[in-house]
């Protein structure tokens, strides 16, 4: 049993050194910043593995909490351009545009840093709470609470389209101010920001697998199994389920701040439709019930995909194999690469203990039986 | 009074569309359980197919509609046989896998149709205005109307009054206990899916003269399906009538006083607070378990 | 009868209708603490819907029910577990995806606040408790073992077992001995005879044998009402009780 336990730490410990590596191997300043994206997609991806995966709230709106972060960043960092790219008052460029003549007072807070950086994950925590003790609260599950978090994201993101004066509106939040913190100056082509991301995923991957490992952890798996049952033995498991929903929307929040560092803008696609089904893919891929699993899932299908991108015919083709692969992986592989590593591990340490194994073919016999009793 | 007329009127026009979009949509949901994210790409599809036949073959709309139903109607058929049929038990994985064909079949259609916008041309006959209480509406609004109020006679009809219907009332209440009477659900199942299909093709080829057409126009679709089926309720086919009905004359009214994305951001925020507090809809007794 | 139990749980005028239809009918039911009470009666009599209504899976249209001398109806269901009743299910309902000792973990849910559990590792807390559990339903070697790679009878015990590890006052067991052998049910019977006095059970089972192996007090419902009320012997000679399950041919086969 520990003996288990160790070994994995070791595996999500190996893995995490060898990113932290790279800056070692490859001094290109322009492949360090593509691999800081991919690395941030990797934290998004923990983000949904930690509901999806372990809680079995299928969030088809990750995106929101990881854009609202990523806005939070941008806030900060268009504040800090004062004075080059503001106008006469201090005020950031798109509201001179918009006839704004002072600066809104959502936008006052964020001058300083210790609340800008607290805000980055606290304000998706916060909406994420909301939205799931909303939903939750109401016993909300499976296929409608997917809907819900898809209709959410969009009227977040419709909203910050139509507010154009206080967010830049289709054009987002540009011409940033580089991030500084502690001294260190985060360029976005740079080895320090690539430092910065990798340490912020190591931190996220750990702290989520103490968050699954512990017993907490115990109770979302099973409210995934039966989610009636768990309620007789005490447990409210609305608190439980909008705790693992604000707590993966606060991972995604951080991941959000780190991509406007990386991408040096923020913009409404950031918390769009096509952003959130790619995250599902890239969990789906990389094993839904896998932390480390969902990760590698981003970096290897992003990294396919930045591979691809220098045409755009080849991109379309990719688009279109990924959604083929993830059809496919839908039905035969539901936990994604990380299921069938296990299953291979398995096989030739027939000793191992392997808890998503055999789970496909249970997961629908457990689901369903609660409400045949009925 | 012509002013009246004439905002009923486009509001009638909106419901037709989303009566159209939506039927399918609610037969497959309703029988199956299954919310079919692919829905939109099949009413794209179906508006492809308009295209393709008219510029290519030279074939008028009017000619095509059987056609294009029963093309989007095999494909439906197909996707069940390959993919849905295995899903049954898993709610939450149709969802994706829906999801993902939709994306492939967008992918294919841009990749072989191209990215931009195209344009269907209204059938000839029906390219003129009727004058109706002092407003006049185009006809061929009247006649998009008049099939879907058809379309979804001939659904109900079948649903509540041949053998067939009977069969999929019981297969909706208990497909188990259903089997074990004799009742061949898989068949039904796919055959529902195939006729959700056809319906959501006819509906694209409909609506291909109205609006342009491009490899995207199904995301907006699914959407605005979706909302009417929850509205009305899963189980009930009067009330997708219905709260199309009412939806089109909502947006109607909404898109002459206010800014277009609130309204959109509105709607989505209704179709939230109607799943929270009345998941059954709002016109149905009972939800599928 | 009974009058050497303090009373535990009363039901007063408890009646549940679903659409009309009248499951349970001003149902008045006390049992004492540490009682074992068994709950028989035909089909669609209301036992089960009398236990969902105790447990708060349904809720009472009308009436009271109170616990430890609190009304209980109008909580939620995980307040009411909390109050100290657990419930193990017809169809047993534990967690598939997880060993007999993850299971048993969530079972023991003294702690149930979610801040709380987040600082709980390893399993390590009540582990020599758990253990003892598990012996106690002879699944010690099968701790590590999926749930879903258990046999039938094993479900059973380890639902029986995750009950134990919540350690209720109360006890609700449906049906626990359905789909066991003869030899489980005879160890299902010793174990329940352990249980007495530790703690309230209301055991709702067909299986008469059973029944009389284990039964103090029976409690006989019929058409949502309760009908009659003592030992097996006293219940077996009533002429109503006879009378109701007539035609599925005694109360034997029942």
């Amino acid at each position: 049993m520990s003996g288990k336990v160790s070994l994995q730490i070791l595996l999500y410990g190996v893995v995490c050194l060898a990113i932290l590596l790279v800056p070692m191997v490859i001094d290109d300043a322009f492949l360090l910043n593509k691999y800081s994206r991919y690395l941030v997609f990797g934290i998004l991806a923990i983000a949904l593995a930690l509901s999806w995966g372990y809680a079995g709230i299928l969030n088809l709106g990750q995106a929101t909490t990881f854009g609202l972060g990523s806005y939070c960043m941008a806030m900060y960092l268009k504040l800090k351009t004062v004075p080059i790219h503001t106008g006469s008052d201090g005020l950031p460029d798109f509201m001179v545009w918009n006839n704004v003549t002072e600066l809104p007072w959502i936008w006052e807070p964020f001058y300083s840093t210790p609340f800008a950086l607290a805000a980055g994950i606290l304000v998706p925590a916060l909406f994420a709470g909301l939205l799931g003790w909303f939903m939750f609260g109401g016993r909300v599950t499976g296929v409608y609470a997917a809907i819900i978090t898809l209709a959410a994201m969009v009227v977040v993101n419709l909203i910050i389209i139509d507010q154009q004066s206080y967010t830049g509106g289709f054009n987002g939040i540009t011409d940033l101010a580089q991030f500084q913190l502690f001294g260190f100056e985060f360029d976005a082509y740079s080895a320090t920001t690539y430092y910065l991301v990798a340490i912020c995923l190591t931190f996220a991957l750990f702290l989520s697998l103490a968050v699954t490992r512990s017993k907490t952890g115990l109770i979302l798996q099973a409210v995934r199994d039966q989610e009636e049952r768990v309620r007789f033995f005490g447990y409210d498991v609305a608190v439980y389920k909008t705790f693992v929903f604000a707590f993966s929307a606060a991972i995604a929040g951080l991941a959000g701040m780190l991509y406007t560092i990386v991408m040096e803008f923020a913009s409404p696609t950031f918390l769009g439709v096509p952003l959130s089904l790619s995250i599902v893919i890239w969990v789906a891929v990389g094993g839904r019930q896998s932390l480390l699993g969902a990760m590698l899932g981003a970096l290897l299908v992003t990294g396919v995909q930045g591979a691809l991108s220098e045409s755009e015919t080849f991109l379309d083709t990719w688009t279109l194999v990924m959604g083929g692969l993830f059809v496919l992986i839908v039905l035969f592989l539901p936990n994604g690469l990380a299921g069938a590593f296990e299953t291979i591990v398995r096989r030739f340490m027939p000793a191992a203990k392997t808890p998503t194994e055999q789970a496909d073919e249970e997961h629908a016999k457990g689901t369903a039986q609660l409400g045949g009793a009925a | 009074m012509d002013f009246v007329v004439s905002q009923i009127l486009t509001g009638l026009s909106l419901s037709s569309i989303l009566l159209l979009v939506a039927l399918g949509l609610a037969v497959i949901y309703g029988v199956t359980g299954v919310i079919n994210l692919a829905h939109g790409e099949f009413v794209m599809l179906g508006a492809y197919c308009a295209w393709m036949l008219q510029t290519q073959f030279g074939w008028g709309l009017l000619a095509s509609l059987v056609p294009i139903f029963i093309l989007i109607a095999i494909l439906g058929w197909l996707i069940e046989v390959l993919v849905i049929r295995h899903l049954y038990d898993r709610p939450l994985d149709t969802i994706l896998a829906t999801w993902g064909l939709g994306v492939m079949i967008q992918q294919i259609v841009r990749l072989t149709a191209g990215g931009e916008l195209r344009y269907v041309q209204m059938p000839p006959s029906l390219s003129r205005s009727v004058n109706i209480l002092g407003a006049t509406d185009s006809a061929y609004r009247l006649f998009v109307l008049g099939v879907a109020l058809a379309l979804f006679a001939l659904t109900w009809f079948i649903y509540s009054y041949t053998s067939f219907g009977l069969k999929l009332r019981a297969i909706t209440q208990n497909r188990s206990i259903a089997s074990c009477f004799g009742i061949n659900s898989a068949r039904a199942y796919r055959l529902t899916f195939a006729y959700g299909a056809g319906i959501a093709g006819l509906a694209g080829a409909l609506i291909s003269p109205l609006k342009s057409v491009s490899p995207e126009m199904g995301t907006t679709y699914v959407v605005d399906a979706f909302m009417v089926v929850v509205l009305g309720g899963v189980q009930s086919l009067l009330g997708t009538l219905v709260s199309s009905g009412l939806l089109g004359e909502i947006s109607g009214l909404l898109a002459y006083y206010s800014n277009d994305t609130i309204a959109k951001a509105l709607v989505l925020l209704a179709i939230v607070i109607i799943i929270r507090f009345r998941p059954q809809g709002l016109f149905a007794q009972r939800v599928r378990a | 009868m009974t009058t050497a139990h303090e009373g535990l749980l009363s039901l007063r005028e408890a009646t549940v209708s679903f659409h009309g239809f009248v499951a349970v009918d001003h149902l008045d039911l006390d049992v004492g603490a540490g009682e074992l009470r068994c709950l028989i009666g035909p089909n669609g009599a209301g036992k089960t819907t009398t236990l969902d209504l105790i447990c708060g899976k349904s809720k009472i249209t009308s009436g009271e029910i109170s616990f430890k001398g609190a009304p209980i109806h109008m909580l939620n269901e995980f307040q009411i577990a909390r109050t100290g009743i657990g419930r193990k299910f017809q169809v047993p309902s534990v967690f598939r995806q997880l060993s007999v000792r993850e299971n048993l973990c969530i079972g023991r849910s003294r702690n149930p606040g979610v801040l709380h559990n987040l600082f709980q590792f390893g399993l390590s807390t009540d582990r020599e408790w758990l253990e003892e559990i598990a012996v106690l339903v002879g699944l010690q070697d099968e701790m590590e073992t999926l749930a879903a790679h258990l046999s039938h009878g094993q479900t059973q015990w380890l639902e029986i077992a995750l009950i134990l590890a919540q350690n209720p006052a109360l006890i609700l067991m449906d049906e626990p001995t359905a789909g066991m052998t003869a030899h489980e049910t005879t160890k299902t019977a010793m174990l329940f005879n352990r249980l007495r006095g530790k703690h309230t059970l209301i055991v709702v089972e067909h299986d008469m044998g059973f029944v009389r192996d284990i039964a103090e007090t029976i409690s006989v419902m019929h058409q949502g009402k309760l009908l009659a009320q003592g030992s097996t012997e006293e219940v077996s000679h009533d002429p109503r009780v006879r009378e109701a399950y007539l035609g599925s041919g005694g109360i034997g086969h029942a």
